[in-house]
C-alpha cells in the first residue's frame, strides 16, 4: 500500500508541478472536526473487532484486540487529544499505525472520509495557524478546497 | 568479524556451538570408555574431525582465537588418533579444559569483546602434551606411505587400510593413465577386476597427466597376491603396478617424508587446468570443502519465525470458525446439501490446522540431552575437584521440551547437581562405613507426563538434615521456634528454598557461590514450572522439577471476574474451591479464609482490578482459585470457573508495559481476547508489606 501511494504521490507531484510535492492524507472525523494523517503512516483501516478493556491501563487506552493473531493496543484518539467523547456509531473505524518501538497501535476514530492530496503550499504550519497553544501531535493545517483539516503526526501519537 | 552479515555470524556461532557440543559428547564417551578400560578409536577420530571443521570455520570467519585453539587441539587429537600419545585422564582433563575455553572464546567473539581469555595456560598444556608424542604404533606407519596420502583418506578408507594391513595384505600402488572421456567406466572396470585380488582403497590424481585429455591416478590397493600376479592381471600399457615396501622399523621416523609415492598435493590440486574436469579431481576437491559443511542435516531457525507461523495458525483458526458459521447459516436457510459439504470441509480444515499447530510446536522442541551433556561435563569436573567419585546416570535424555525452556534450564540444574555432589554425596570413606558403594550416584531422569516434562535430580547421599535446616532458618530469623514446631515434614524441607539457607555451615568453593535454592526456584517459576523436594535421611534426596512442555502453549484455568474472562496459568494454581462469604474473616484489615487449617489471604479480583461487574446482583455462587508460588499462597475470588484450556500467551504491547498484574493476553476464539493473569505478580503485589495501603485505584493515569 505504501508503495502504491508513493507512486501515486509522485505522479501527482509531476502533474501539479509548480505547487511543490504532493502528500496524501487520510481524512477522518472526530467529534465533528476533520483530521488528517499521512496515508503512508497507516498500515490498515479496520472495523472495530471486539475490544477487551485492560484494567489499570492508561486512560487513553481503550483496550486490546486481535488483528489476525496480532495483539493490538487500541487507543481512543479523542481521549488522546482531550476531546469530548461521543457514543460510537457503526461508522467508527480503527486506524492501525506503527509506533517507533515497532508496536502496532490502533487508533479509534469516528468515521473515515477519504484521501486528500495536499501540496506543501496547501499546508499551513500549526504554530502560525493556531497560535502557540498547539498539541504536540499537530503537524499543521490543511486547506483543501475550502475545508479545514487538522493534520496529525501519527508516529508521535502512537509512540507517545 | 564486524564486516560479516548478522545472519552469517549467527550461522557461524550456532554451527561452532554445535561442533563444540559434539566434541564435548565425544570426550564424555571417551571418558566413559577409558573408565571401562578401553578406548574407541572412532571417538577420537570424530573429535579430531570436529576440531578440524571448527578450525576451517574459524579461518573462514576470521575468528583468530578460535583458530589458534583449534589448531593446537587438532594437533593433539591427531597425535591421539594416530596413537602417538596415550589417552590418559590428565590428557582428557586438558581436552575438557579446551571445551570450556571454546565456550568462553565463543562468548567473547559473540560479544565482539577483546578481553583476555586467559587461555595461555591451556595452550601451554596442549603444547606440553603435543611434545610428549612418541613414535606411532599404528600399523599403517609400517609402510612407506606418503603422509600426504594418509592425510586425505576418508574415515572409511583409513579404516579399510588398517583392516587390510591387519589382515597381512600387501599394499600396491597402481599408477594409471585414464582417458578423461571414459574414466568413469574404465575405473569401475578396473575396480571390478581388482576385486579378485583384493581391494582398491583409494585413488588420487597425481597431477602428472601427459596430455589435456588424460588424467593420471594413483590407486592404493591391498592384495594378498604377489606383484607378478597383479601385473599379469591388471597390468597394461597405461597401468604401472608397484609394491609399497614395508618400512624398516627403526628408520621409520626418519623417512616419513620420503615415501615412495610422489607427494600428491599441492601439485595435483595446484594444476586445475589438467584435473579440474576430471571426476576424481573434483572428488578430491569436494572432500576438502565437505568438511566446511554442516555436520547435520538440520535447518536452524530463529524461534521468532516459529512464533510468526504460530500467529498465522491463529489467524487460520479464525477463518475456520467463519467457515463453521457460514455452514450453520446455510443450514438455517435450507441449503442442506451445501451446508453439509461445507461442514465436511470445515472438519477437514480443522484437523489439518491442528496437525499444523502440532507440527510447529514440534519444531520448537529439542531433546533435553542438549543440556544433560553439559551437566555431565560439570559432574565430571566437580567430582574431580572435590575428590568424590560420582556415577552419573542419565535417563530420558531424548525427552523433548521447548527450546526456550532448555536454554533457561542449564543454570538451575547445574546448581542442583552441584548441591547434590557437595552437600548430598558423602565422602568416599564415610560411604563405605555406612555400607554404600564408594562411588556416589546422581541420577538425572527426564520423562513426559501429560503436558508436562518432569526432570528429577536424585542422589544417594546423606539426605537433607531437617534439624540443621530448621535451626538455620530460626537463626536467620525466617521463622520462630514455635512456628518451626508446627511445620510438617514437607514444609520443613521446603525451607531450603528460602533465601540464604544452606545446610552446611561453611560456604565453599563448589556450592557456596551465593546462588541458593531460592534462585533455582525462582528461575524454575519463571518458566512456569515448580520444584518439589523429597529427602530421606541417610538414603538420599530427590528434587523434581515439573515444567510445561512449551512456553508457546500453556494450560490455563479460564475464569470470569466481573465482565472479564481471565486466564490463570495452571502452573500457578494449586486448587479451586467454592467461596463462602460467611467464612471470610478479617486479620490485620485483610480478608482471609481458613483452608484445611491454614490461613489463606484473599484477593477479590474485581475490586483489586476495579472490574465492572457483569450484573447488578452479585453471583450467588463464587469460587476461590488458590494461586501458589513457592510457600506463598493467595486466594483469588472469581465469579465463575469455565474450566481448563490450552492457550497461547502473547505479551501485551510495549505501551502497556507499566500495567501490572497481567502476563499477557490470549485469543479466546470468536475473535475475543482474554487477559492472562500474572499470578506471581499478583501474589507479590497483594502480600507485599502488610502495612502498605491497598490501592484500589488504577495504577496509572
Amino acid at each position: 500500500m505504501a508503495n502504491l501511494s508513493q507512486s501515486t504521490a509522485s505522479r501527482l507531484a509531476r502533474r501539479v508541478g509548480d505547487r511543490g510535492p504532493v502528500r496524501e492524507f487520510l481524512m477522518f472525523s472526530l467529534t465533528g472536526e476533520l483530521y488528517g494523517v499521512e496515508l503512508t503512516r497507516i498500515k490498515e483501516i479496520l472495523s472495530p473487532p471486539p475490544i477487551t478493556t485492560v484494567p489499570r491501563a492508561p486512560r487513553e487506552v481503550i483496550g486490546i484486540c486481535s488483528v489476525r493473531g496480532l495483539l493490538v493496543t487500541v487507543m481512543d484518539l479523542r481521549r488522546k487529544l482531550s476531546l469530548v467523547e461521543r457514543p460510537l456509531t457503526r461508522r467508527a473505524r480503527i486506524l492501525l499505525g506503527e509506533a517507533e518501538s515497532g508496536e502496532v497501535i490502533g487508533l479509534l476514530v469516528d468515521e473515515v472520509r477519504h484521501v486528500v492530496r495536499l501540496a506543501s503550499t496547501e499546508i499551513e504550519p500549526a504554530a502560525s495557524a493556531l497560535g502557540g497553544d498547539v498539541s504536540e501531535f499537530v503537524l499543521g493545517i490543511g486547506r483543501p478546497a475550502g475545508e479545514f483539516l487538522i493534520l496529525l503526526d501519527l508516529l508521535s501519537i502512537v509512540s507517545g | 568479524m564486524a564486516e560479516l552479515s548478522d545472519k552469517a555470524r549467527e550461522e557461524f556461532f550456532s554451527e561452532a556451538q554445535e561442533i563444540i557440543e559434539t566434541l564435548s559428547r565425544n570426550l564424555l564417551s571417551l571418558d566413559q570408555s577409558i573408565k571401562a578400560g578401553s578406548t574407541d578409536p572412532s571417538l577420537i577420530n570424530e573429535a579430531f574431525r570436529a576440531v578440524h571443521t571448527l578450525k576451517g570455520l574459524a579461518g573462514l570467519f576470521g575468528a583468530v582465537r578460535l583458530g589458534a585453539l583449534s589448531h593446537r587441539l587438532e594437533d593433539v587429537l591427531d597425535d591421539l588418533r594416530l596413537g602417538r600419545i596415550e589417552l590418559a585422564q590428565d590428557v582428557l582433563d586438558v581436552l575438557f579444559g579446551a571445551v570450556e575455553a571454546y565456550t568462553r572464546i565463543l562468548q567473547a567473539e559473540k560479544a565482539d569483546s577483546d578481553e583476555d581469555l586467559d587461555v595461555e595456560h591451556l595452550f601451554g598444556e596442549l603444547d606440553r602434551i603435543g611434545a610428549s608424542a612418541t613414535q606411532p604404533e599404528s600399523p599403517v606407519a609400517g609402510y612407506e606411505l606418503d603422509p600426504g596420502l594418509l592425510a586425505v583418506l576418508t574415515e572409511y578408507e583409513e579404516h579399510r587400510l588398517r583392516a587390510n594391513i591387519d589382515l597381512q595384505m600387501q599394499l600396491y600402488r597402481l599408477r594409471v593413465q585414464f582417458d578423461l572421456a571414459t574414466i568413469d567406466k574404465v575405473l569401475e572396470d578396473m575396480k571390478e577386476r581388482a576385486k579378485r585380488h583384493g581391494e582398491i582403497i583409494t585413488y588420487l590424481p597425481t597431477g602428472e597427466a601427459t596430455s589435456a585429455d588424460t588424467i593420471e591416478l594413483d590407486l592404493l590397493m591391498a592384495s594378498r597376491d604377489d606383484l607378478a600376479t597383479l601385473i599379469g592381471s591388471l597390468g597394461a600399457d597405461n597401468v604401472v603396478v608397484e609394491e609399497i615396501p614395508r618400512r624398516a622399523r627403526r628408520s621409520a621416523a626418519a623417512s616419513v617424508s620420503q615415501g615412495t609415492m610422489p607427494p600428491r598435493s599441492p601439485t595435483a590440486l595446484g594444476r586445475p587446468d589438467s584435473v579440474a574436469m576430471a571426476p576424481s579431481g573434483e572428488r578430491a576437491g569436494l572432500e576438502q570443502t565437505a568438511s566446511l559443511r554442516s555436520l547435520t542435516q538440520t535447518v536452524r531457525v530463529d524461534i521468532r519465525k516459529l512464533d510468526h507461523l504460530m500467529n498465522i495458525v491463529g489467524e487460520l483458526a479464525i477463518v475456520r470458525s467463519a467457515f463453521g458459521r457460514i455452514a450453520e447459516k446455510l443450514r438455517g436457510e435450507g441449503q442442506r446439501k451445501l451446508a453439509a459439504e461445507l461442514q465436511r470441509l470445515h472438519r477437514n480444515f480443522d484437523r489439518r490446522l491442528g496437525e499444523m499447530q502440532d507440527g510447529i510446536l514440534e519444531v520448537r522442541m529439542v531433546p533435553l540431552g542438549q543440556v544433560f551433556d553439559r551437566l555431565a561435563r560439570v559432574v565430571r569436573q566437580i567430582s574431580r575437584e572435590v575428590g568424590k567419585e560420582i556415577r552419573l546416570v542419565i535417563t530420558g535424555a531424548e525427552t523433548e521440551i521447548d527450546k526456550l525452556i532448555v536454554e533457561e534450564l542449564s543454570d538451575p540444574l547445574m546448581h542442583m547437581i552441584r548441591n547434590a555432589i557437595d552437600h548430598g554425596i558423602e565422602v568416599g570413606q564415610r560411604r563405605v562405613e555406612v555400607g554404600k558403594p564408594l562411588a556416589g550416584t546422581i541420577a538425572l531422569n527426564a520423562f513426559q507426563k501429560g503436558n508436562h516434562v518432569m526432570i528429577e535430580v536424585e542422589d544417594d547421599g546423606r539426605g537433607i538434615d531437617l534439624q540443621g535446616l530448621t535451626e538455620k532458618a530460626i537463626t536467620l530469623g525466617k521463622l520462630s521456634r514455635s512456628e518451626a514446631q508446627e511445620l510438617s515434614r514437607d514444609e520443613t524441607l521446603a525451607l531450603i528454598f528460602l533465601p540464604g539457607l544452606s545446610t552446611r555451615e561453611s560456604a565453599d568453593d563448589v556450592s557456596g557461590r551465593g546462588v541458593g535454592m531460592d534462585i533455582v526456584k525462582t528461575n524454575i517459576s519463571k518458566l512456569g514450572g515448580v520444584i518439589d523436594v523429597h529427602s530421606e535421611t541417610g538414603i538420599g534426596t530427590k528434587m523434581t522439577i515439573t515444567l510445561p512442555i512449551t512456553l508457546a502453549i500453556v494450560s490455563a484455568l479460564l475464569v470470569q471476574a466481573g465482565k472479564h474472562t481471565l486466564a490463570i496459568p495452571l502452573s500457578s494454581v494449586s486448587e479451586a474451591i467454592a467461596f463462602e462469604e460467611a467464612a471470610v474473616r478479617l486479620v490485620d484489615g485483610r480478608e482471609v479464609i481458613t483452608l484445611r487449617g491454614q490461613t489463606l489471604p484473599l484477593c477479590r479480583l474485581d475490586r483489586l482490578m476495579n472490574l465492572e461487574s457483569a450484573s447488578e446482583v452479585a453471583p450467588r455462587r463464587r469460587f476461590v482459585v488458590v494461586a501458589a508460588l513457592g510457600q506463598r499462597r493467595l486466594g483469588l475470588v472469581v465469579d465463575f470457573l469455565y474450566g481448563q484450556e490450552d492457550i497461547v500467551i502473547k505479551p501485551l504491547g510495549k505501551s502497556l508495559n507499566a500495567v501490572r498484574g497481567f502476563a499477557g493476553a490470549t485469543e479466546l476464539g470468536d475473535q475475543r481476547v482474554g487477559l492472562v493473569l500474572d499470578a506471581a505478580g499478583l501474589i507479590e503485589e497483594v502480600l507485599a508489606g502488610v502495612d502498605a495501603p491497598r490501592t484500589l485505584e488504577r495504577a496509572s493515569g
